[in-house]
């Protein structure tokens, strides 16, 4: 494994991750003490998925240079892709426990209609959509996660790169697909049932027995092993001739192309594989939600997503998992009414009100006066060390 | 019925006579008085002539006493004979009321008062009497209500009084109204067909919907079910079952429903006869855990069937032998087919101008959604546009120009003044946060533009929170004055609401104002110099801070202006201007960036787009908004720099 000597954050990076993942478990209500509740497990598994998103962002945009702003359309449907499963298997489930009372017992096709109309009467529908097909098998659905991200992402890509769309044109482009989504799926005839969304992803099929505690424990680590796995697997692909040429693309396009590298073929690969593993990364977050709807991809959540990278650092994979971990994880802190008041005598600052401003404000002063992100503290205390 | 006729008649004549005829001082009450006896008890054959007598006094309070008669609402104190109305009739005592005041003017026991009880036919002079009354009045306001009146409630004694009074009729509001309600009555009542025709053909070319309603009444049909072909029967058309418009299940189903064929039952009612036979665990001789499967079924009912407990059910063949040996069709409700075919012939021939108009409507109104795109689009034409800053805070400058729009209405009361100070001062604002904002953020990012992204995102969320954290999240009142609030209707088809032509001009001012401030002036020859080559720019003596500034401050206080306009007809709430950020970018890059004249075609592609597919798709917007943006990606990947791409130098790269 030459990619730990050659990248000297990687053995960092996992060893910090796996005595992260030690730390939570020996602390959680399944297998330890239970200083960390259920709900706050689902928190720290959620937060991991979101770095798993933001990873693939810096790829994409820390590395490659494309500024994507609708990379969260690909997490949302990875999450849609596992939540017609699970929704469906669960759905069934208690459809077949209501109908066995019955004296007759039920047919198959009794049972897929009353699920049917179990999960789209919200919709006014009692039929099952297209899209839904593939909703009765678990393996069908894992191919889904990764297809259909892969498949959007391939189509926008290769239609984007192809006519040259590059810099502020390509990132509101892809604004406009994210927005294009959610329209879509906001609509309650397409079949996901509009702005209700995919609920009771909590509950896993097959896992009724075993309790929240355990089941938010196996995401978390689910999730550790993903985002793990992926970053060795990402700093491994920038390490080689791989890296150095998606680099050079970020930095002059033309040159590279001059060089003679088929620049759009190396974008479109990027954008893809980064399309898959926000879908991989939604796949993960969304039973730890338990919900999802249209507005999760709405356009500001693939801003989000840039500004968590932007604030982490770009262009060395650790910055943006800080990024993503710190802003989501102070969001959720001050958001959740968790942090005490500050009274100012004349004014009582309310964390939950006045969260967003400190929020943005910060975007704005990392903008001018940190370029390098969080990232840059890493620098600085690297370069103390080696002087 | 002749009867009836003539006493409408004698009426007709009186009306003319009670116009000429000056009003007199006499009260309603004395007037009653002298007819007392025939208003207590009257008869078909005489109130008419009481009526007349009445009518000729032409009393103001005269239409009011004669609703109540016919309402069987009146009354008469049997002490003095005086007329009267009651407060509630279920009432005891009775409040007693003044017939033209309407105060009480006292009590009385329900035995002490005998209510006016007309029978039906003289219910009907009565009304007559009222609808020409109302008919003949001078306002002709109330001669349109008693036209709704009559289209309401038709009735064959309307019919002469209606065509009297087109004859007479100069109000041409009131004529148009009458051009279908005549026709209406004639269709509804004349016994000649060829009157009926003739009603029918007068109506062609009129797009009213009373117009198209009457007609579309006539045409409506109901779906038969006979052995052959009735010879009497106005059939519009014959139905195949198994085609589009009758399924085999739905023509099966009215076979079944008019008892001319066995039903054939659902698998829920099976499943129910089924469940009611189960006898030791098992349904005619196979086993309930098995039942499982649908041939499972199949075969305990046939066995079922055997046994003679469950009615047996026709087979496929037999199924498809009833309905071979039927006929279906529906047939128009009218029996004549002279009638429904002119009809038919005229109500199409409406309908192809209805379409006309329609498509009047439609470019109408995607014209004015274009407007409205421009409108949120323009200030981010310059800023981003023509400067190349990605403002994602243009959203929240709208925002805060639709609530200084809201905070001016709270202050000055007259909506038409508020809006008139409302647009300079929220140019001013925004322009300030806009000048500030380029000098505390903007201008140290102009050689990292897509920072400026992140940046003015940051400032975009604080200033929405901020604002919620003064105004709330609940949508704050900006009210239009009068007039703009109503709208300008051409016919039943094509209108279009005040505000979108207000809109709609502000957008056109906006448009020549820029351009002639960047392609006339002094400063924008000076824009375009530093936007070109700033340093070049620098070097000829302009100072290429000052302009940016200004600039900027300039497409800020647009967008300010523009939230004024916004927020007249849209909600004003903190996230407003998250719902124009996207579609603006959009906008200008489907346009052509640098090049106002770019916005504007890309406002109108896109809104007139956006109509079109709503047109294809009336129910849904949000569906003709995701095509739309669909067609957008699809559009740049052919003209990757918008309608009008700069060329040369100008280009900038």
């Amino acid at each position: 494994m030459s990619i730990f000597t050659r990248n000297r954050s990687v053995p960092i990076f996992i060893g910090i991750l796996a005595l992260f993942a030690l730390l939570v478990t020996v602390m959680s209500e399944a297998y330890g003490t239970g200083a960390i509740s259920v709900s706050f497990t689902k928190v720290l598994g959620m937060t991991l998925c979101l770095c798993l998103a933001a990873l693939a962002m810096d790829l994409v945009w820390g590395y490659c240079g494309i500024l994507s702003l609708g990379h969260f359309a690909f997490f949302g449907l990875g999450g849609y892709g596992i939540g017609m499963w699970l929704m469906t298997a669960r759905t069934e489930a208690v459809v077949r426990a209501n109908l066995a009372n019955q004296v007759i017992p039920p047919t198959e096709a009794e049972v897929s209609e009353a699920t049917a109309l179990q999960i789209f009467s919200v919709v006014g529908g009692e039929d099952w959509p297209w899209m839904w097909a593939a909703s009765g098998s678990l393996f069908l659905s894992l191919l889904l996660i990764v297809v259909v991200p892969g498949l959007l992402a391939l189509v926008f890509g290769w239609l984007a790169f192809r006519s040259r769309v590059t810099g502020v044109y390509l990132s509101i482009l892809t604004q406009a697909m994210t927005l294009a989504l959610s329209l879509y799926l906001f609509q309650n005839d397409t079949g996901l049932r509009g702005n209700n969304g995919l609920s009771g992803l909590q509950n896993i099929p097959g896992a009724e027995s075993i309790g929240q505690d355990r089941i938010s424990i196996w995401f978390f680590w689910a999730s550790a092993l993903a985002l793990g796995l992926t970053y060795i697997g990402a700093a491994w692909l920038v390490s080689g001739k791989f890296g150095n040429i998606v680099r050079g693309i970020r930095d002059d396009e033309q040159r590279v192309r001059f060089l003679g590298y088929k620049v759009e073929a190396y974008k479109l690969f990027v954008f893809t594989l980064t399309g898959v593993l926000c879908g991989v990364a939604g796949a993960l977050y969304y039973p730890q939600a338990g919900i999802i709807n249209p507005d999760e991809i709405a356009p500001i959540a693939s801003i989000y997503l840039a500004v968590w990278v932007a604030i982490g650092g770009r262009g060395r994979l650790y910055g943006a998992v800080i990024g993503a971990a710190v802003v989501s994880l102070l969001s959720t802190y001050f958001t959740g009414g968790r942090a005490p008041d500050v009274n100012l005598g004349f004014m009582t600052i309310e964390w939950v009100d006045w969260w967003p401003v400190l929020l943005g404000l910060g975007f704005v002063l990392v903008t001018l006066f940190a370029p390098k992100g969080l990232g840059g503290l890493v620098d600085y205390i690297v370069r103390k060390d080696r002087t | 019925m002749k009867t009836l006729l003539r006493a409408a008649m004698t009426l007709a004549i009186s009306l003319c006579l009670a116009a000429t005829a000056s009003a007199q001082d006499a009260s309603l009450q004395d007037i009653l008085q002298e007819h007392a006896e025939e208003i207590a008890d009257p008869s078909r054959g005489t109130v008419g002539q009481t009526l007349t007598a009445l009518v000729e006094t032409d009393h103001p309070a005269l239409p009011g006493f004669l609703t109540r008669w016919q309402n069987r609402e009146a009354y008469q104190r049997d002490a003095d004979g005086l007329f009267v109305y009651v407060e509630d009739e279920d009432a005891d005592p009775l409040v007693l009321l003044d017939i033209e005041s309407g105060e009480p003017i006292g009590t009385a026991g329900s035995r002490e008062v005998t209510q006016l009880r007309p029978n039906g036919g003289v219910r009907r002079v009565i009304g007559g009497a009222l609808v020409q009354f109302q008919l003949g009045a001078e306002n002709p306001a109330t001669r349109l209500e008693a036209l709704s009146a009559i289209a309401n409630d038709p009735d064959e004694s309307y019919l002469p009084m209606v065509r009297a009074r087109l004859e007479a009729e100069e109000d041409p509001a009131v004529r148009a109204r009458l051009e279908v309600v005549l026709p209406g009555l004639i269709i509804a009542f004349a016994e000649d067909d060829a009157a009926r025709v003739e009603a029918i053909r007068s109506l062609d070319g009129n797009v009213s919907l009373d117009a198209r309603a009457t007609l579309n009444r006539l045409l409506s049909t109901s779906r038969e079910v006979s052995d052959v072909l009735p010879d009497d029967a106005n059939v519009a058309t014959v139905l195949t079952p198994g085609s589009d418009q009758l399924s085999i299940e739905d023509a099966y189903a009215m076979l079944v429903a008019a008892d001319l064929a066995p039903p054939l039952i659902s698998r829920t009612e099976q499943r129910d006869v089924l469940a009611a036979n189960v006898v030791d665990g098992r349904v005619g001789g196979v086993p309930v855990a098995t039942l499982n499967t649908e041939t499972a079924r199949d075969a305990a009912y046939d066995a079922l069937v055997a046994e003679g407990i469950a009615t047996p059910l026709p087979t496929q063949d037999e199924v498809d032998a009833a309905i071979e040996s039927h006929v279906f069709y529906d047939a128009y409700t009218e029996p004549s087919s002279a009638v429904t075919d002119s009809a038919r012939a005229t109500l199409d021939s409406i309908e192809t101008r209805v379409g006309v108009y329609r498509f009047f409507d439609l470019s109408l109104d995607g014209i004015s959604l274009a407007s409205i795109y421009f409108l949120a689009a323009i200030g981010l034409a310059i800023t981003f546009g023509v400067m190349g800053v990605i403002n994602m805070a243009h959203g929240e400058f709208i925002m805060i120009g639709a609530y200084t729009g809201y905070v001016v209405q709270t202050l000055i009361a007259d909506y038409t003044l508020s809006i008139a100070v409302a647009l300079p001062l929220a140019f001013a604002v925004t322009f300030a946060l806009g000048v500030l904002m380029e000098r505390a953020v903007i201008r140290w990012l102009y050689h990292r533009p897509l920072e400026t992204l992140l940046a003015t995102f940051g400032i975009s969320i604080a200033l929405q929170q901020i604002i919620r954290q003064i105004f709330g999240t609940q949508a704050r009142p900006f009210t239009p004055p009068d007039w703009l609030a109503g709208s300008v209707t051409i016919n039943d088809v094509i209108s279009i609401s005040s505000i979108r032509i207000a809109i709609f001009l502000l957008g056109v001012i906006f448009f020549v104002m820029l351009w002639l401030i960047l392609n006339r002036t002094r400063l924008g020859l000076e824009v375009r110099a530093v936007t070109q080559n700033p340093a070049m720019a620098a070097s000829m003596g302009i100072n290429p801070d000052r302009i940016n500034m200004l600039t900027f401050g300039l497409g800020s206080g647009i967008a300010g202006v523009a939230g004024v306009a916004i927020g007249l007809f849209a909600q004003v709430v903190p996230d407003m201007g998250s719902n124009y950020i996207v579609q603006s970018f959009m906008t200008v890059v489907v346009g052509g960036v640098g090049n106002i004249f770019g916005t504007l075609i890309g406002a109108g592609m896109i809104g007139s787009l956006q109509k079109a597919i709503e047109w294809l798709n009336p129910t849904n917007t949000l569906a003709a908004q995701t095509y739309m943006i669909l067609f957008v990606i699809l559009f740049i990947q052919f003209r990757p720099r918008g309608i009008i791409a700069l060329r040369g130098r100008a280009a900038g790269d």
